[in-house]
Formats: structure tokens, sequence, C-alpha cells
């Protein structure tokens, strides 16, 4: 979803960034994937906040034409979301009780910008 | 109308055993992407970025949609998960910053005042900000992926 630039946000050090979406349309659609799942409108409001450690990593396939180059981060979560035809919201609480496996912050150059890339990015 | 009431409390019912019965399973995807018995597929709206269709015979370049990466479903579903050396990134022909995490695990509260689980290991999200190639011309963006 596109996101206005001053929904993400980086620390003066670039190691925190935080992205913020208020009432982004998105749909609940309890039956996906069955071909014919009803969808139901409902809003999404999230903050998500990644903290890059100080471990570097490099993901790179020439063939498919991607590199990344970052750290190991990571990366908290709070959302709400509502669904007004059924009255239903759920609020997941604060921003520090949350936690994920995998997170990772940096730079990316994949596509046309591949070869032209080259070096540190 | 008594009964048309009925199916309604009933539908509603049935709605809210679902949702914790997925939220207690864990398989709800985060916030963006599931929810308990109701997967929440997080999607943008409409956008007015598809190809316009020429007028008085000028060339076509295609919309302003970023370009997906060519190999994974463009709509994204379950398409791969995030892991070390796999494509990260949603658009293709691009170059910025990029973060991308998954495997959430949380607590919430539903209106009903109900302690729910939501996360699971799809569970992710991203953000990309930068250059990317449409149109034959270049743009710049944030994108966030749920």
């Amino acid at each position: 979803m596109p996101v206005p630039s001053s929904g993400l946000t980086f620390s003066s050090d670039d190691k925190t960034a935080t992205v913020q979406v208020s009432n982004a349309p998105i749909i609940d659609q309890p039956r996906w994937p069955a071909m014919d799942a009803e969808s139901t409108p409902a809003f999404l409001d999230f903050k998500l906040v990644f903290k890059a450690t100080d471990e570097p990593v490099k993901y790179e396939n020439a063939v498919q034409q991607y590199r990344f180059e970052g750290f190991k981060a990571s990366a908290q979560l709070e959302a709400t979301i509502r669904v007004p035809s059924i009255d239903f919201t759920f609020k997941t609480d604060p921003l520090e009780a949350s936690k994920c496996d995998f997170a990772v912050m940096g730079n990316e150059v994949n596509g046309k910008y591949y070869e032209a890339a080259q070096g540190p990015l | 109308m008594g009964r048309k009431q009925n199916q309604i409390s009933n539908l509603i019912s049935n709605l809210e055993l679902d949702r914790r019965r997925w939220l207690k399973l864990g398989v709800t995807s985060a916030v963006a992407a599931s929810l308990p018995g109701m997967l929440l597929r997080a999607q943008a709206a409409p956008q007015a970025c598809s190809a316009p269709i020429p007028q008085k015979h000028e060339p076509s370049n295609g919309g302003s949609c970023p370009y997906p990466i060519p190999w994974l479903d463009k709509n994204g579903n379950h398409n791969q998960i995030p892991m070390p050396n796999v494509e990260l990134c949603s658009i293709y022909h691009f170059k910025g910053k990029l973060a991308r995490c998954n495997g959430f695990h949380g607590m919430g509260t539903d209106n009903h005042g109900n302690r729910l689980a939501w996360g699971t290991p799809s569970t992710d999200y991203s953000y990309m900000a930068g250059e990317y190639w449409a149109a034959r011309q270049v743009h710049q963006a944030v994108f966030a992926h749920t």
C-alpha cells in the first residue's frame, strides 16, 4: 500500500525506522483463499518499529538480479483493526509487548538497477 | 422479521466463535494479514496507476503501478516467507531503503473484552522507500507491505 512520506521516519543515525499508517483500507475475508470467499471492508491502523543491530547481512542473487545489504534488526508492531459492518474491533497490546522472529533493514537494488549499482549500496 | 434477526444473531455468534477458534489456533496472520477465523487480507484500495488508454495514437507505456517481482505471486499471498537469501522486496526495478520482518506474535483485546493471541509465522510487514521504474520513467514513493 502507498504510504505518505510522513508515514515513514528514521532516527538521526538511520538505525531506527518507524512506519505509521492510519485507516488503511483492508478486507476481512474469513474463507480466503477459497475462490468464492466473500470479503468485508475493514480498516487498519498500525505502528511498526524496526531497530537495526550491528550484525551486517548481504543477500544477493545475480540470476534473479537483486542485492540487499543491511543489518539484522528487531521489529515490533501495534495495531488496531476495525470491521464496522459487524461492529468488531481488535487492538493489540502496546508495541513493546510484540515480538517477531526475523527482521532486517537496509538497502536494496533489483531489476534494471541491479547491474548499474556496483559497490556498497 | 424475527427469523431474520435470529439468522443474523446466529451469523454473528458463528463469526465470534470462528474468531476465537482461529485466534486460539494461532493461525492468524499478523494484524493486517489475518485475524481469527477471518483472514484480514491487507490490500490497498484500487489505485489510479493502471495503464491509461492513449488518445490520438500516442504511445502506450503502461501504468505507473510498481512492477511485481516476476517469479512471485503478484498478489503477494504467502508467496515467499521473508528469510535470509530470498528476494525481500515486493517491487521489481527498485532501488532504495527496505526493511522486512515476519513471525510476529503478541496479544490483544477485542471490543468485547476478549483477550486474543495474534500472529503467525507468515505475519510479515515491510517498507520500501525509494525509486522504482514503471511506465518507462522513474517514480519516487514509499510503500508498506502488510
